[in-house]
């Protein structure tokens, strides 16, 4: 079959507007990164300046040196680095041994366990309540403190639930026939056709713990923080000076571009992750399961 | 087989319960070992080989167990230790009885560290060489105790105020300004020459400015007055307080302002935070020429400008209708306290009488202040002398020694010599610390904090909220001449009255 191609005016002015508007959307998302970057490898004074646009000027690394020799700036980023891993593995395991049974309506209990799912989504604990209860089972100053109570998010468990409830019966039944056992249709033959929700529940799992810091402030030790914190204390640098009354520490400024650098930091690892994950949510949505 | 198991265990277990009760006895005469809460700034990063945190270990035969908090987040953690005493340190550095940890006092989350003065000597013995013993009473609580061991300073120092472009003052020949309307003449005279500036900007927001020069117009209200009343000062002749944010004190500074601002004089941004690079490019590219910010801000802005001549100088406390005042302050500041969750320690008299020795003995004073004799300094004809590695560093005595040694941080250092402090800034500050100090009275005390019973101290606080958010909108409004100060002020006062603020008031006088 021949291939169509619609050569019309009209067709291609919509194309012209169509890359127009990706083109803007890309740039407003873009450049204000860029000039991130380009302020943080920028000399202050020629920020001071005001002489920086998206090129540095006067190139140095200044602002990353500042960082990375934070006293334990790379303990810290250890640190993060094994809770979002341990952390997303812990949480995907918890959320789909939890959700896969709640999408069985079958199930005894299930729509009430699903009530309860939802009610602890809107009604949480509170600050106080919830440390004093990790800190009676005893996970204050652990690690543990970070992996265990977030180990299953309400509004991940009912995207897997729904992404669940959606796969064909049939497969199940025709595994079970063909002589699998119950324990293995989910590990052999669900999971396989679930790496799209896996990929985005996981990402979102990866995003929180890599962002979390306050969990990690009021939970753990020193030794124990995750760089968020340090750099949302870098970052928060000047908000705390215009509050102090008194001077000598507090009044010293940090620079722009250490923020910047900052932020450069704390995003980039992310940011990187997402294109390797963007094959599974295609794949995952395109892939056939029952024929015929 | 399974008795003789059995007995081993039991055994075993006897054997270790003797050998960790040695271990424990052997450890009673080796340092006392405790933790402690610091508060970490990013701009001076707390490093644990410090030679003032390895040496004041070593002075008290002390082990610390250094919990290095982001000072953001400080206030949250020791909250969160005080009310539920779980995870919480033994000791926790840079802390007041004002605000929830009064209550948190009075209900028994903290030691009342008074009832162990004889624990205590050596800060004792400051305080009573500095003639402090009525600045502590007022740090006393309704019990009458004391909850924590300030830090001392013996004459507080000027240390921010008014900056200005002294070139600019020398090419049109002004004189240094003495009162509000000499800034006036300046500023008008910058913007004539500059009609695009805005020759006064402020560092952060209003607050900083309000706090800065308030005093000279005799009050002190918004979010950093002093006291935290948020809208009532202290009158210092009759010694309470009264409603600052509707008398006419507050209409005389909020007039003169609104016409700076009026007239272009003033920097609208300022209504946003502006952060530090923000501000040091508006001072250093000539958008302005004038701020209130602190004295080692200066040489950044210095050093980054391109415009020839360019010259920063800070000047003696402005004359405003009270008299030349700048923020207020106390010559006590944040210092140690001691969780309730301590005092249970077998060994907490050591650990008192370690911190006394670490923070407030004569060794410890000198050590956080200028360091270790023949590491950091010399002492040549009985004046200090830093090292010429110190003395020639780039970013200046003050700033090298505090992120090379840790001397000089608010949060370890509770010994402020004011003449000990002067040999770490260059001669420039030292006359214009003279200068201050000639006027005399500059730097007023903070107002008591009255001494609140949780029932009170509940109605304030709901009296407050509104007040506060009330005042704010109505003094920005005011400033930025939204609303006309002439026509709208008796509605804005009916408001505040209407609110509650005399009853406020009251409330705040009946407890002092």
């Amino acid at each position: 079959m021949p291939k169509v191609k619609d050569t019309s005016a009209s067709s291609k002015a919509l194309n012209v507007i169509i890359y127009a508007v990706m083109v803007f959307s890309l740039l407003i998302c873009i450049i204000p990164f860029i000039y991130m970057v380009s302020l943080s490898l920028s000399s202050p004074k020629a920020i001071i300046n005001n002489q920086v646009r998206l090129i540095p000027k006067g190139i140095n690394f200044e602002a990353y040196r500042q960082i990375f020799t934070y006293p334990n700036f790379f303990r810290a980023y250890g640190n993060t680095i094994f809770y979002t891993i341990t952390g997303t593995f812990i949480a995907l395991c918890m959320t789909i041994l939890f959700a896969y049974p709640l999408s069985k309506t079958y199930l005894k209990g299930q729509k009430i366990l699903m009530k309860m799912v939802i009610f602890s989504m809107y009604f949480a604990g509170g600050l106080i309540p919830n440390y004093l209860l990790i800190s009676s089972l005893h996970l204050t100053g652990t690690r543990f403190a970070m992996l265990i109570p977030f180990a299953i998010n309400q509004f991940n468990l009912i995207i897997m639930v729904n992404f669940f409830k959606a796969l064909p019966q049939e497969i199940e039944e025709a595994a079970l026939i063909d002589g699998i056992g119950y324990f293995s249709i989910l590990p052999r033959i669900i999971l396989p056709l679930s790496t799209a929700a896996i990929a985005t529940v996981g990402l979102y799992y990866a995003v929180f713990f890599w962002n979390d810091w306050f969990n990690g402030l009021i939970y753990l030790n020193t030794k124990q923080y995750p760089v968020m914190l340090f750099l949302r204390n870098i970052v928060n640098g000047t908000m705390v000076l215009g509050d102090s009354s008194s001077a000598s520490t507090d009044t010293a400024t940090l620079s722009i571009s250490i923020k910047s650098a900052v932020i450069i930091t704390s995003t980039l690892p992310i940011i990187v992750l997402y294109p390797f994950l963007q094959k599974y949510f295609v794949k995952g949505l395109t892939v056939g399961s029952v024929k015929g | 087989m399974k008795k003789t198991l059995l007995i081993a265990l039991v055994a075993l277990t006897a054997f270790c319960s003797v050998f960790a009760q040695a271990a424990q006895e052997a450890t009673n005469d080796g340092p006392v070992k405790f933790s402690m809460y610091y508060s970490d700034n990013a701009t001076l990063p707390f490093k644990e080989n410090w030679l003032t945190v390895v040496e004041a270990q070593k002075l008290a035969n002390a082990e610390v167990d250094w919990e290095i908090i982001p000072i953001a987040d400080y206030s949250t953690k020791v909250s969160l230790a005080l009310n539920t005493q779980t995870n919480a340190p033994d000791v926790i550095l840079y802390q007041t009885t004002t605000g929830e940890n009064a209550s948190l006092a009075m209900n028994g989350a903290i030691v009342p560290i008074s009832d162990y003065s004889d624990w205590t000597p050596n800060w004792n013995a400051m305080v009573e060489k500095f003639g402090m013993q009525d600045d502590i009473e007022t740090l006393r609580l309704k019990d009458g105790k004391l909850y924590y061991l300030p830090s001392l300073t013996d004459v507080p120092f000027y240390d921010g105020g008014l900056i200005l472009r002294q070139d600019f003052l020398e090419q049109y020949g002004f004189d240094a300004p003495k009162t509000y309307d000499d800034l006036y003449e300046i500023l008008k005279k910058y913007k004539e020459v500059n009609p695009s500036s805005y020759p006064l900007t402020i560092l952060a927001g209003p607050r900083v400015l309000y706090r800065m020069t308030m005093p000279a117009f005799g009050l002190s209200i918004g979010k950093n007055g002093a006291g935290g009343s948020r809208v009532l000062s202290w009158d210092y002749s009759n010694k309470q307080f009264f409603a600052a944010a509707v008398s006419d004190e507050f209409k005389a500074y909020i007039s003169f302002f609104a016409k700076l601002y009026a007239e272009g004089l003033l920097d609208p941004e300022m209504a946003d935070p502006i952060d530090g690079g923000i501000w040091s490019r508006k001072m250093a590219t000539g958008a302005s020429m004038a701020t209130w910010a602190y004295y080692d801000q200066i040489g950044g802005v210095e050093a980054a400008s391109e415009i020839e001549g360019f010259k920063l100088q800070m000047y003696p406390a402005l004359a405003g209708p009270a008299g030349a005042h700048h923020q207020q302050k106390n010559r006590t500041g944040s210092g140690i306290m001691f969780p309730a969750k301590t005092a249970e320690r077998k060994d907490f008299e050591q650990i008192v009488r370690a911190v006394d020795k670490m923070f407030f003995s004569e060794e410890a004073a000198l050590l956080w202040c200028i360091g270790k004799e023949g590491v950091t300094y010399n002492m040549v004809d009985g004046k200090v002398e830093y090292t010429d590695e110190i003395k020639n560093s780039a970013e200046g005595i003050y700033k090298y020694m505090q992120l090379n040694y840790g001397c000089g941080s608010d949060v370890t250092q509770m010994i402020w010599v004011n003449s000990r402090e002067m040999t770490k800034y260059d001669e420039n500050y030292s006359q214009i610390n003279a200068a201050v100090e000639a006027i005399g009275d500059v730097i007023q005390y903070i107002p008591p904090t009255p001494k609140f019973d949780d029932d009170s101290a509940e109605e304030a606080t709901t009296l407050m909220t509104p007040l506060a958010d009330a005042f704010e909108v109505w003094c920005d409004a005011f400033l930025t001449g939204k609303k006309s100060i002439d026509k709208d002020w008796d509605a804005y006062v009916a408001e505040m009255q209407k609110l509650g603020i005399d009853k406020y008031c009251a409330l705040y006088n009946a407890n002092l």
